[in-house]
């Protein structure tokens, strides 16, 4: 009872904050509100028993992803006008990323039904190690390809944006830290009328 | 019904057991700070209200109190008055998972470490959202930089507590201390002890890391515009931050709750006073670090970050796993 109640709650909470994400006129309101829905769906994940999924989505979505969203968006200088106009433009391709979801969602609870072994996999008592067994095993492959492809677009972006400029100054630290004073002061004893020599 | 409301209510007892020595340590930190500092710099530190000026954080608390609670009139209104508070929830509600003996903790979770790793990298919007809600160019800057930074340092924090998982193999907090009965992670990974301390003064913005509260370039960085209870309630957030800190490091680190030496006159000591002792010198160390160190600028805080601690952390992780896997160390 108390976990059906919850789920309807959470759920009920994931629904409202994604249409404020979508509706908010300002793009900070919505980056926050894109925010509670993450933490909304890691509730979720945890009412199934899936806790590391769910604790793994927190880290990565709200930890990190959101807030360089937010990191971008809050230096932005948008016209809140021309956003409202332009919402229209996107309609076709949303309401095609909805068909394809809706009908994954179909897909998996009509006409695969295998919910006895899935429940089996969540409901053990330590779902960590069970996410690790198969990780580094059966999915061994795929893992490290995952992997590979994060890094080719890491290495991609930082290609695409960096600007390699000569002319900028740069601290050179070991140099720095290896400098005696031998090198930046000299004592000279000066005679008078004869100035410094230079050597 | 009975039985409900009965545990119901022995949880909010054990939730006020944990909240209530928090802020009252965070008074007391705050006068301790005070009183390091003046030993360092040679004067006396706070010593007229009370005995021996114990009670000059009490007072500051109650001014702060009464003060006016001032709103710029071009603040995002709610924004402005919510990020104060989300800092001080996130740093309280980590405390669920702290176990300060083997039997006295909150909520003892499976994965205790992941979800206080999670509640301190949150902690960073609370930050964000005060300088963007503030609307004025000083909070601004301190909220970028402090996003960057504590965005940075996650990252060398998060291969630390992975190198201890691989030695502990399991993510309850409880586990992570009992496995350290014997010899505490303080020794085999010394040299991720120190990253960890070193992360986590950039992490809770202390000095030498304070960077988004620079007071030499951005006035009060991120709370430049905040003032009475809503700059209060900052202010507790960061030294309840900085405690929880150290207690992570105790638990990781330093044996949590267990003595130094398994023998009879230490090991007779309860071992929430020996939690409270290791929390107090990591807090010392903090105070220590902030009399001692310059601020760093903000491009060498960047590079000790990524260039020095992340390579330094990913190849420690590699070599801890490669000696306790080639030794068969590794736990079952």
């Amino acid at each position: 009872m108390f976990l059906v109640g919850s789920f309807f709650l959470f759920a009920a909470f994931l629904i409202t904050t994604c249409i404020f994400v979508i509706f908010s006129k300002n793009p900070v309101n919505s980056v926050l509100f894109l925010v509670l829905a993450f933490l909304n769906s890691t509730f979720l994940f945890i009412l199934i028993g899936a806790e590391f999924v769910g604790i793994i989505l927190a880290i990565v979505y709200i930890g990190a992803v959101a807030i360089l969203f937010l990191f971008v968006v809050m230096m932005l200088d948008i016209q809140i006008t021309t956003l409202m106009f332009n919402i229209k433009r996107y309609i076709p391709l949303a309401l095609l990323f909805a068909g394809i979801i809706l009908a994954e969602i179909i897909y998996l609870t009509v006409f695969k039904t295998s919910k006895d072994n899935l429940d089996t996999f969540i409901r053990s008592k330590n779902n960590t190690e069970q996410i690790g067994d198969v990780l580094y095993t059966e999915y061994f492959i795929d893992f490290q390809l995952s992997g590979i492809v994060l890094l080719l677009a890491m290495i991609g972006a930082i290609v695409l944006t960096h600007v390699y400029r000569p002319t900028i100054k740069r601290q050179n630290i070991e140099s720095q830290n290896s400098t005696t004073a031998e090198d930046r002061v000299k004592l000279v004893k000066i005679k008078p009328g004869e100035g410094i020599k230079d050597d | 019904m009975t039985s409900l409301s009965f545990e119901l209510t022995i949880g909010i007892l054990k939730i006020f057991s944990f909240v209530v020595p928090v802020l009252v340590s965070v008074a007391l930190l705050v006068y301790l700070e005070r009183k390091v500092l003046g030993a360092v710099q040679l004067r006396k530190g706070p010593n007229v209200v009370g005995p021996f000026g114990i009670l000059q954080s009490f007072a500051d608390v109650l001014k702060l109190l009464t003060k006016e609670n001032l709103l710029p009139s071009s603040s995002n209104k709610f924004l402005f008055i919510f990020a104060p508070m989300l800092t001080l929830i996130l740093s309280l509600i980590a405390w669920a998972v702290i176990p300060i003996s083997s039997t006295y903790v909150i909520a003892n979770i499976n994965i205790g470490i992941l979800y206080l790793f999670a509640v301190s990298s949150f902690g960073v919007y609370g930050v964000i959202i005060a300088g963007w809600a503030s609307n004025s160019k000083y909070p601004f800057l301190g909220a970028l930089r402090s996003a960057a930074q504590m965005i940075s340092y996650e990252v060398s924090i998060g291969f630390v507590i992975i190198t201890v998982l691989i030695c502990v193999g399991s993510l309850n907090l409880i586990d992570i201390v009992e496995s350290q009965k014997n010899m505490w992670f303080a020794i085999p990974l010394l040299p991720m002890f120190v990253i960890f301390i070193i992360s986590a003064l950039a992490e809770t913005n202390r000095l030498p890391f304070d960077l988004p509260e620079d007071e030499a370039t951005l006035v009060a960085g991120f709370f430049t515009e905040y003032s009475s209870i809503s700059f209060g309630l900052f202010f507790l957030a960061e030294y309840a931050n900085m405690i929880l800190m150290s207690s992570l490091t105790v638990i990781l680190f330093l044996g949590g709750w267990y003595p130094p030496i398994d023998i009879f006159p230490l090991n007779a000591i309860p071992g929430i006073f020996w939690f409270v002792i290791k929390v107090f010198l990591i807090l010392f160390v903090f105070l220590w670090v902030r009399a001692t160190f310059p601020r760093y600028r903000y491009d060498q805080l960047m590079r000790l970050g990524w260039k020095i601690f992340l390579p330094f952390t990913l190849i420690w992780v590699v070599i801890t796993s490669a000696f306790l896997f080639y030794f068969g160390l590794l736990p079952n």
